[in-house]
Parts: structure tokens; sequence; C-alpha cells
């Protein structure tokens, strides 16, 4: 299993669109599952409701897990993906 | 600006008429569905004069004229192209349906048949138990419950063009029982029964269809092709007459004309043309079966079940009673036995691999019902889905089929195949054990080593759409969703799926015109939106506010029944931080159908220069077998019913 942490940048935090771009991201990678943790609450990443309801707003630390398949790919490109978008 | 050279150039861009699949406009955007996306030169087509814009979305190319000029220009493109106005439906289907052709034909005919099999199983197993207990104790066919179950047997295979025009009906989206009329039109009592045709009953000619060819009164009994293709022309006419005939003489004029043009239509035209390539198929199998050395039955083995696709096999009747006439030794039956059993066993590894509990449920008895000489079920119902199981079936009946010619094996009467079969081949019983056991052998292997497709192996959930829906989904999931599901929606199955009322009133779009593209390619889910003409958001059902941002302008609800609702006011409003936005409820409330969730101004959100299209998305889309808009676009109330979701 990989694990990163993150701090959000993006002033609005992980809203709708940003959600979905992560979902999609997330389902690329085949036999690979991405959960996001903030605090004591976790989503997959590819569960867009449960990830808005994180309610991840700027300067919040999320916690990346990916863990199954090309967990390296995964790992680096969703770090990138965060990178550029949040 | 000069329409038709805008068209001209467009239709050269995208390669040619021979490209274009379909096309349709929307009030901005000509729509078009083309065969090959290579051909296309998108260069060539946004230099065009008039296009402001191309891209590609649910597998459509759309391409952005602008309001009043796109209509101008579409006249002038399907004048040119020489293509049919469709709607933007038709497009949508074709996008979605973009699989091979006789892909789709094969899995239309599986959708018609899976209903259907209950029925032929039930008689099927029925039929062929009785042909083996007669065969084993001849006194009981005289008995009086003998003949009152012999009568149950066949009831679903003497009227199956009936059954098979309601369910074809029912998948082309026609009126079921004008379906059923046409059915009942082939095989009206008042016809001599094709199976007594092929027999040896006498026929009539009732006409010769203007001196070409002469109409027999020869009835459809055990047909299928003629009757699907008979009741796919009734349900494009009776559609084409509900647009076209005026309102108030709809009800009597539609029926009485789509039954009229069909029932002569295929009478005359469909039914003899059939007839005529049965006849030419019996003649071939005729011959192919001289060829020796086991060759020819080697070859019949394989063919034979393509030609039960066809519905032209029970004229092999009529081999099989003049090889008994002339000198007793029915060869054809090891034969048909080996091609039967061959397509049962591949079924047979389809429903043991399988880990879909609904394709094991229908593949195993399916697979019964073909080892005892009735291979409906599994051919169309599990097999032609599937593809490669129907072809491990030919190489297995072909094999067996060898087996059985090269030791001489023949049968001493006809009317029964598979293990009842035993019966009637007493003078060669090693023989025929070997033909049965090497067909199901090798088709067994066959079909269970590279018969069996991802899709059938792994679908747990998404157990219903079959082939379309789950090979196309990697690539392309808006075409996907909205992918008609015609298998299986019938009423039983109504808990399965759940339609979603408009929380918000206004007017109603597809969410491909909605004027983002993340929206509009469904990348968060599919669904709809709606151009809101009231600035108020309602929970479209009883349900739990799963997230609600500090900007207010979006709010996620879960439904009672799983569903998950992503209502986002406006496109890019998150960028004005709640401004004109009040939210009345928080994470976690719980909400009754019709409470105010978030109120808006739409004048704000359009002062602070945004769009107010509102997507209302299912955003967990992949736990459904499909999302689709069922509501036209159009101005509609809060709480109309505007998206269906089924499993």
């Amino acid at each position: 299993m990989k694990q990163f942490e993150y701090t959000i940048k993006d002033p609005i935090g992980i809203h709708a669109r940003p959600a979905g771009l992560l979902g999609k991201k997330a389902k690329e990678f085949e036999g690979c599952t991405v959960t996001i943790e903030k605090g004591d609450k976790s989503a997959a990443a590819t569960k867009l409701m449960a990830l808005m309801g994180l309610g991840v707003k700027c300067g919040d630390t999320i916690t990346i897990k990916v863990e199954g398949g090309d967990e390296d790919a995964a790992a680096a490109a969703i770090e990138a993906f965060l990178n550029e978008n949040l | 600006m000069d329409y038709r050279k805008c068209a001209s150039e467009i239709l050269a861009g995208i390669g040619g008429k021979e490209n274009l699949v379909s096309a349709a406009h929307c009030a901005t955007r000509l729509r078009l569905v083309i065969a090959d996306n290579s051909k296309m030169s998108k260069d060539t087509v946004e230099n065009t004069d008039g296009v402001k814009g191309v891209f590609e979305s649910a597998g459509q190319i759309q391409i952005i004229i602008g309001t009043g000029t796109v209509n101008k220009v579409y006249d002038e493109f399907i004048d040119l192209a020489g293509v049919q106005a469709m709607s933007k439906e038709d497009v949508k289907q074709a996008a979605a349906s973009k699989a091979p052709i006789w892909k789709r034909i094969l899995k239309t005919l599986g959708d018609i048949f899976v209903p259907i099999i209950p029925a032929i199983v039930a008689t099927g197993l029925l039929c062929g138990l009785l042909g083996g207990l007669s065969r084993a104790f001849p006194d009981i066919s005289e008995h009086y419950i003998y003949r009152l179950l012999d009568m149950f047997s066949n009831a679903a295979l003497t009227f199956l063009p009936i059954l098979i025009a309601v369910s074809a009906a029912k998948i082309f989206k026609g009126n079921v029982y004008l379906g059923a009329v046409i059915g009942m039109i082939m095989i009206h009592p008042n016809l001599i029964n094709a199976w007594s045709v092929a027999s040896g009953a006498e026929t009539t000619t009732l006409w010769s269809w203007f001196g070409l060819w002469n109409i027999q009164d020869t009835g459809y009994q055990g047909h299928v092709i003629p009757v699907v293709i008979a009741v796919w022309l009734m349900c494009k006419l009776e559609n084409w007459l509900h647009k076209h005939v005026p309102e108030m003489i709809d009800l009597f004029v539609t029926p009485l004309v789509t039954v009229l043009v069909t029932g002569f239509v295929t009478m005359t035209v469909i039914g003899p043309v059939f007839a005529q390539i049965e006849t030419w198929v019996l003649t071939g199998a005729q011959w192919l079966i001289t060829i020796p050395f086991g060759i020819g039955a080697f070859l019949m083995g394989a063919a034979y079940a393509p030609t039960v696709v066809a519905g032209v096999h029970h004229m092999y009747n009529a081999i099989e009673a003049s090889m008994i006439a002339n000198n007793g030794q029915n060869i054809w039956m090891p034969i048909a036995t080996a091609a039967n059993v061959a397509q049962g066993a591949a079924a047979l590894a389809v429903a043991l691999k399988t880990k879909d509990k609904k394709i094991k449920s229908m593949a195993l008895p399916a697979s019964l019902s073909a080892f005892l000489g009735i291979t409906e079920p599994a051919i169309f119902g599990v097999n032609v889905r599937f593809i490669r199981p129907f072809i491990a079936g030919m190489i297995g009946g072909a094999v067996g089929a060898a087996a059985g010619s090269i030791m001489n094996v023949y049968a001493t009467a006809y009317g029964v195949t598979g293990l009842f079969g035993f019966l009637i081949t007493m003078d060669c019983t090693a023989g025929y054990l070997i033909d049965v056991v090497l067909a199901a052998g090798v088709a067994f292997a066959v079909s269970w080593f590279m018969g069996i497709p991802g899709e059938a192996k792994n679908r747990s959930k998404k157990s219903e759409p079959a082939l379309a829906v789950a090979a196309a989904s990697a690539d392309n999931n808006a075409a996907v969703s909205e992918a008609p599901i015609s298998c299986e929606v019938s009423e039983k199955d109504e808990d399965k799926k759940f339609v979603i009322a408009s929380p918000v009133k206004g007017k109603l779009i597809a969410l491909n015109d909605v004027p983002d593209e993340t929206f509009a390619q469904g990348i968060l889910g599919q669904g709809a939106a709606v151009i809101p003409s009231e600035g108020k958001v309602v929970a479209p059902a009883d349900g739990e506010i799963s997230s609600i941002f500090d900007t207010k302008h979006a709010v996620g609800i879960t439904l009672e029944n799983g569903v998950e609702i992503l209502v986002h006011v406006g496109i890019n409003t998150v960028e004005m931080n709640g401004e004109g936005f009040e939210a009345f409820v928080k994470e976690g409330d719980k909400v009754k159908k019709g409470q105010k969730l978030v109120e808006f101004s739409i004048d704000k959100i359009k002062e602070a220069g945004y769009k107010t299209e509102t997507p209302i998305i299912i955003t967990n889309t992949d736990d459904y077998a499909s999302v689709e808009k069922i509501a036209d676009d159009g101005d509609i109330d809060a709480l109309v019913d505007i998206i269906k979701v089924s499993k």
C-alpha cells in the first residue's frame, strides 16, 4: 500500500468538479483502491458523494492511500493531479 | 453565410457520407455519429466557415454552429448526405450502439429470446420427456394423460411466433398486442402448419405475387427470424404513424394501417423470401451430408446451430423422413444430436464458470433442455449472446457429427435427438454414445477455456444490460447510460428501477447540452439538467443530505433507495462564494420529498456572469446498469419524473 499526505491549496477545497475529476483519475487504475482520509473520516476516491461529504477545505491535510494494482503509478498520477488541481 | 457550402465542407471533413451513421441537431449544434472517427479530419471541420467549434462527446461528434443557422446547415447537410432526419434520441441510440451490426443483431435476438425462455424450457423439457417415454413404452402414447401432456408440451413451440412477436414488439418499442396479432397471422389455423408441410402435407398456391413468385398457404410455425423482421417493421411503421397521423384519428388509423401493411408485407414478401432461403438451405444440407469420410457430417455439424438461429431447422424433418423411407437409416439424427448436445455443453460451461447468478440460473436449465433436444434456450439465451460459446458449440457439433458419420451411426426413427436419441439408435448404441460424448466434451472444453468473455464472468452487479453496455463501458460512459435497457424490464423488475423527480422547476435539457465539458461528458455521473425558472432546490425524494458546500451552490442527497444525487446550481458558481445562495439544510439532515433545500437568485447568477444550467447528476451511476433521462426536453415543474435509474 502506498500512502502520502497532501495539503489542499485550492481556495475552495474538494468541491464537485475536482471531486469528479479525482474520481475519474482513480478509476483509470484498474484493481487499485484509492482512499482519501480527512481526520477520522475516509472515502473511496471513486465515491463522489462520500468524497464531497468529507468537506475538504483549503488548508486541510488529507491522507491518500493507494492499494492494489499498479500502486506506484496510481499514487504518482494522483499526486500529480492534486498538485495541479487542488 | 453559404449553408450548403458549410454543410458540404463538414461532410467532406467527417470522411464523406459513407462514414456518416446519423445526424441530428439541437439549438446550436450539429450532432453526428460517424462510423470511423479516424476518417474524420477535425481541422477541416473546425476551419469550415460557419463552424464555431467541434468536440466529441458521448460517441457523438458535436459541431457548434449557432442558433438560427444550425437548422439551415442541417437541412443542407442531410440533403447532401442523403440521410433521414433523426431525432436527438435516435442519434444517441445510434451512438450507444456503435458495436458492429452483426453483434447488435445477435444481441437483439438474445434480448428477444431471454424473456420467453421459461416458456420454451418448460414445454421443451416436457416435449423431450414425452418423446423419450413414448419411444421406450410405445403403448403409453395412446393414453389420455399422455395425449393431454403432449398437447401441453408442444403449445409453446406451436405458437412460438406469437411469443416471439410479443417479446420483439417490447424490444422494438411497439404495441405488444399488435405484435401478437402479427404473430397470430403468421400461424393462423387457416394456414397449413409448417411442420406438416415439412412432413409432406399439400399446400395450395393462394396467389401469384404480381407474377413474380407464388404465395403458398403455409404457416410460419417454428420460425424465428421472419417473425422478428416482421415485428421490427411493424414497430417502425407504428411509431412513424403515431408521429404523422393527426391525433384525432390516430387511435383507429394507426393500428389498422400497421396491421394491414405489416401483415401483407409479411405474408407476401418476408415470408416467401424466407421460405425460398429455407429451400436452398435444405438442398444445401442434403448435398453436404453426401460428402464421404465424415467431412460432410463435420461441416453439417458445425452449420446446424446457425441454421437453428435462422429458424430453418424444422425443415430437416423432411430429410429425416425421406431417409427412413429410403433405407430405414436416419444418418441425419446423429448430426443433429451432436450439434444440439454441443450447444448444451457450451452453455453448461458458461453456467458453471460464470459468477453472474442471473446468467447461471438461465444457462443451467437451458443446457439441460439442449441435452434433451430443445436448443433454442441455450442458443439464444446464452451462447449467441456471448458468441464464443456458440462457436465452441459449433466446433463440438462438428467433431461429434464427424465421429458419428465415420462409425456409421444411424437412427431408426426420427423426432427426438440428444439423450433420448439412445432410444432410436439401439443398433449402434456405442457409436451414438461416442457421438454424444465427443460433441459435448469438445464443446464444453472449448467453451470453458475460451468461450466465456470477461463480462459474463465478472459482472455480478450489472447483470442485465448484456453485451453492448458492458463492452462499451470502458471508453464511453455517456453513451452507455443512454443505451435503452431492453432486456427484462418487466413489471416484476419494478423494484430494480427508480424514477427520480426533478428537484428544480425550469426547462429540462439533456446533460450533454450543459455548456461545460465535465458535466456534459458525464465525468461526475449521468443524469439530466434543468435551466431553472424558479430559484429553489427541493428534495426529489426522501433521503439524507450527504454534502452541502459552504458555497451552497451544490447539494448532495442520498435517497432512501441508495441513489446519490448531486444538484449543482449553475456552472462554475462555486466562484460566487455563496453570494445569492441560501441553504436550509445541513449535512446529515433527513429530508422529505419536496422539502426546500436551497434557495438561489437566478438574477444574481446571471449578473455575476455565470450560466444557470443546473446539472442533476446521479453520482453513483457506476452502481447501476443504466441512468436515463426519461422526460422530453422542455418546461417542467419541480418533482416531475425526469430520470430513470435501473439496476
